[in-house]
């Protein structure tokens, strides 16, 4: 699965769109975490890696900014193990281990949507990155 | 200790075991270093000075600097501090020196530059006011908004909570009646060894949060165990490294230290109040902190800790392992560090004010009014602002002046399309100074004074306080 972030403007937020794309292309979506208001709207879903560049084509095509999430990035070398960053995580995407290390799950970020760990970390250890460099970031 | 009395009775713990060991790591803002740079040629008695921009203070004679962890650096604020420049010294790294000073007769230089490493200084030491807390309270935040504390970033409604310290691991509270622990005692401290040099400030033993002088020669530490840390929107501290050990010197001792997390209890703190008595929520055992999840108000928070429990279970068996090849030696206290001081509050000749002081009468008006009626009251009234409640008088949003005449140049008649939802608001007993920030943080004139049930009391605007503090 690959995750993608989408953002509506105001003119097109009251539009089917994701069910649109989800009866067009046949393609399992799954929101993981969405902010849509009558301003406009941010939804963080995850597709197929197969089918990644079709949704992405769709989804452009119908005026919404798709773009790849950031995630977060932790430096082992910097982190010192205090947990201050994992109360704050709202999918327990950081947990500590039996012997109290702090350790990341990438799988279940949800990246920059929430960011909610970045600034909390006493080490400065945590960052926004990019997924990936992919040719599909317009 | 643990698992020995209770599987074997403290009787055969007390046979068996000589000495336990104990460990903590946490954030210690009570923390810092004195060196000693050695003379200038010509000399200069210093005035001022900065360690890599950390203005570093002068408490004595022409080159002794004490480095406090909590002051910032001026071109990194929030980011660099004393505790970072400790850090990086302890580390070999480089740092640079400034230095001003008026000039005398025989201090005649008065100014100077210089890069240093802790192989240059005369003397290099870890000498903290107070570290070590015994237990500390677990941190959790009531308001609509997301506050950055000490005790670390605190979510809105009690989304999380934090809490600090190694529980039952800590020094302290396996000797609560300090028996072995006074001035004198040997004590892992950062990564080498170091002594208790006497209570530390703030020393409460009656409510069981004893703290800790200590002083070590931080030319002989590890940044493993001294690192400096930053905290957003507080500032720079030091997490600071300390192991001590406990000579099972009588039975009491073997039962002292036998304590479990679930026998240290301590408060739920909501810091959403910033006032020094903070509203206490609960109680709750350092086995729940430990957990990941605690009850408030029958809702299940996520709770974790700002101090490393790893790093305090590894210190604890470092201490061992040195006590076992013979490199660390236990020392007997001079003198037993006090048990019967108190922790009083501040003498204050100024009584601060808060907001109920300046809180008069809002303005108000309900959702199903027009605009035009609404735009009236606030002529009639002379006020920028009405705050609109429902028939129980909660609140429901704020107009002012300005969203009523945007209504009216675009032909608006509803006040319902044109309702502010999201009100920063203020309670009676919150300081006027902290109102003010909100109101200069949110760019706004006005806050909404309410109760715990949302019920609109009055309203306070930037005017009241400028003619309070006009007076």
């Amino acid at each position: 699965m690959v995750r993608i972030l989408l953002r509506f403007s105001e003119k097109i937020v009251e539009q089917p769109i994701t069910a649109g794309v989800i009866l067009e292309h046949g393609v399992p979506i799954s929101i993981v975490a969405a902010h849509v208001d009558s301003h406009g709207g941010e939804i963080l879903a995850e597709v197929p890696s197969t089918h990644v560049e079709k949704v992405v084509d769709a989804f452009r095509e119908k005026g919404v900014i798709v773009t790849f999430p950031k995630l977060i990035e932790v430096d082992s070398e910097k982190c010192f193990n205090c947990g201050a960053c994992v109360s704050l995580c709202p999918v327990s995407a950081i947990t500590f281990r039996e012997d109290f290390s702090v350790v990341f799950d990438e799988q279940k970020c949800i990246g920059s949507p929430c960011g909610l760990c970045v600034d909390a970390c006493p080490a400065r250890a945590i960052r926004l990155v990019e997924q990936h460099s992919s040719g599909l970031i317009q | 200790m643990k698992k020995l009395v209770e599987s074997s009775g403290v009787e055969v713990a007390y046979k068996e075991v000589d000495v336990v060991t104990t460990g903590t790591f946490g954030a210690m803002c009570s923390s810092g270093a004195i060196i000693n740079l050695g003379h200038a040629d010509p000399p200069i008695k210093i005035q001022r000075a900065w360690i890599n921009d950390v203005e570093v203070c002068h408490p004595g004679a022409a080159v002794d600097l004490y480095i406090g962890a909590t002051i910032m650096s001026e071109t990194r604020p929030f980011e660099y501090g004393g505790g970072h420049v400790i850090e990086d010294l302890v580390d070999g790294k480089e740092v640079e020196v400034r230095a001003t000073a008026y000039g005398t007769d025989c201090y005649p230089r008065t100014k100077l530059r210089t890069t240093i490493t802790k192989d240059d200084l005369n003397q290099f030491y870890l000498l903290n006011f107070r570290n070590c807390y015994q237990r500390y309270v677990c941190a959790t935040n009531s308001r609509d908004e997301i506050i950055y504390t000490y005790m670390g970033k605190l979510l809105p409604k009690f989304r999380n909570a934090t809490f600090s310290g190694s529980g039952a691991l800590n020094p302290l509270m396996n000797d609560p009646d300090y028996e072995t622990i006074g001035i004198g005692t040997r004590i892992f401290l950062g990564g080498g060894q170091g002594y208790v040099i006497g209570e530390g400030t703030q020393h409460d033993p009656g409510n069981r949060f004893g703290t800790l002088m200590v002083r070590g020669d931080c030319k002989k530490m590890s940044s493993e165990f001294i690192h400096g840390a930053a905290f957003t929107k507080y500032g720079t501290t030091l997490y600071v490294g300390i192991g001590i050990p406990i000579p099972i010197l009588n039975e009491g001792l073997a039962k002292k230290t036998a304590i479990l997390d679930e026998e240290i209890v301590t408060d739920i703190v909501d810091y959403g109040i910033p006032r020094r008595e903070r509203p206490k929520l609960g109680k709750v055992s350092y086995k729940e902190l430990k957990s990941g999840a605690i009850t408030i108000d029958d809702k299940k928070v996520r709770v974790s800790s700002l101090s490393s429990l790893k790093t305090a279970r590894k210190i604890a068996e470092i201490l061992k392992s040195w006590i076992e090849n013979s490199s660390f030696y236990l020392s007997a206290p001079a003198e037993s560090l006090p048990t019967d001081t108190v922790c009083k509050p501040m003498k204050q000749t100024e009584e601060m004010a808060f907001v109920n002081s300046v809180t008069h009468a809002a303005v108000t008006c309900t959702e199903d009014e027009e605009v035009k009626a609404v735009a009236e009251r606030i002529i009639n009234r002379s006020v920028n602002h009405v705050v609109v409640t429902d028939e129980q008088g909660k609140l429901r949003g704020i107009v002012t002046s300005w969203d009523i005449t945007k209504a009216v140049a675009k032909g608006k008649r509803k006040l319902v399309d044109i309702i502010i939802r999201k009100v920063v608001t203020t309670k009676p007993d919150e300081s006027l100074e902290e109102a003010s920030r909100k109101m200069a943080q949110h760019q706004i004139s006005a806050l909404p004074v309410i109760d715990q049930d949302r019920k609109v009391l009055g309203i306070i605007t930037s005017e009241d306080i400028a003619k309070l503090l006009g007076r």
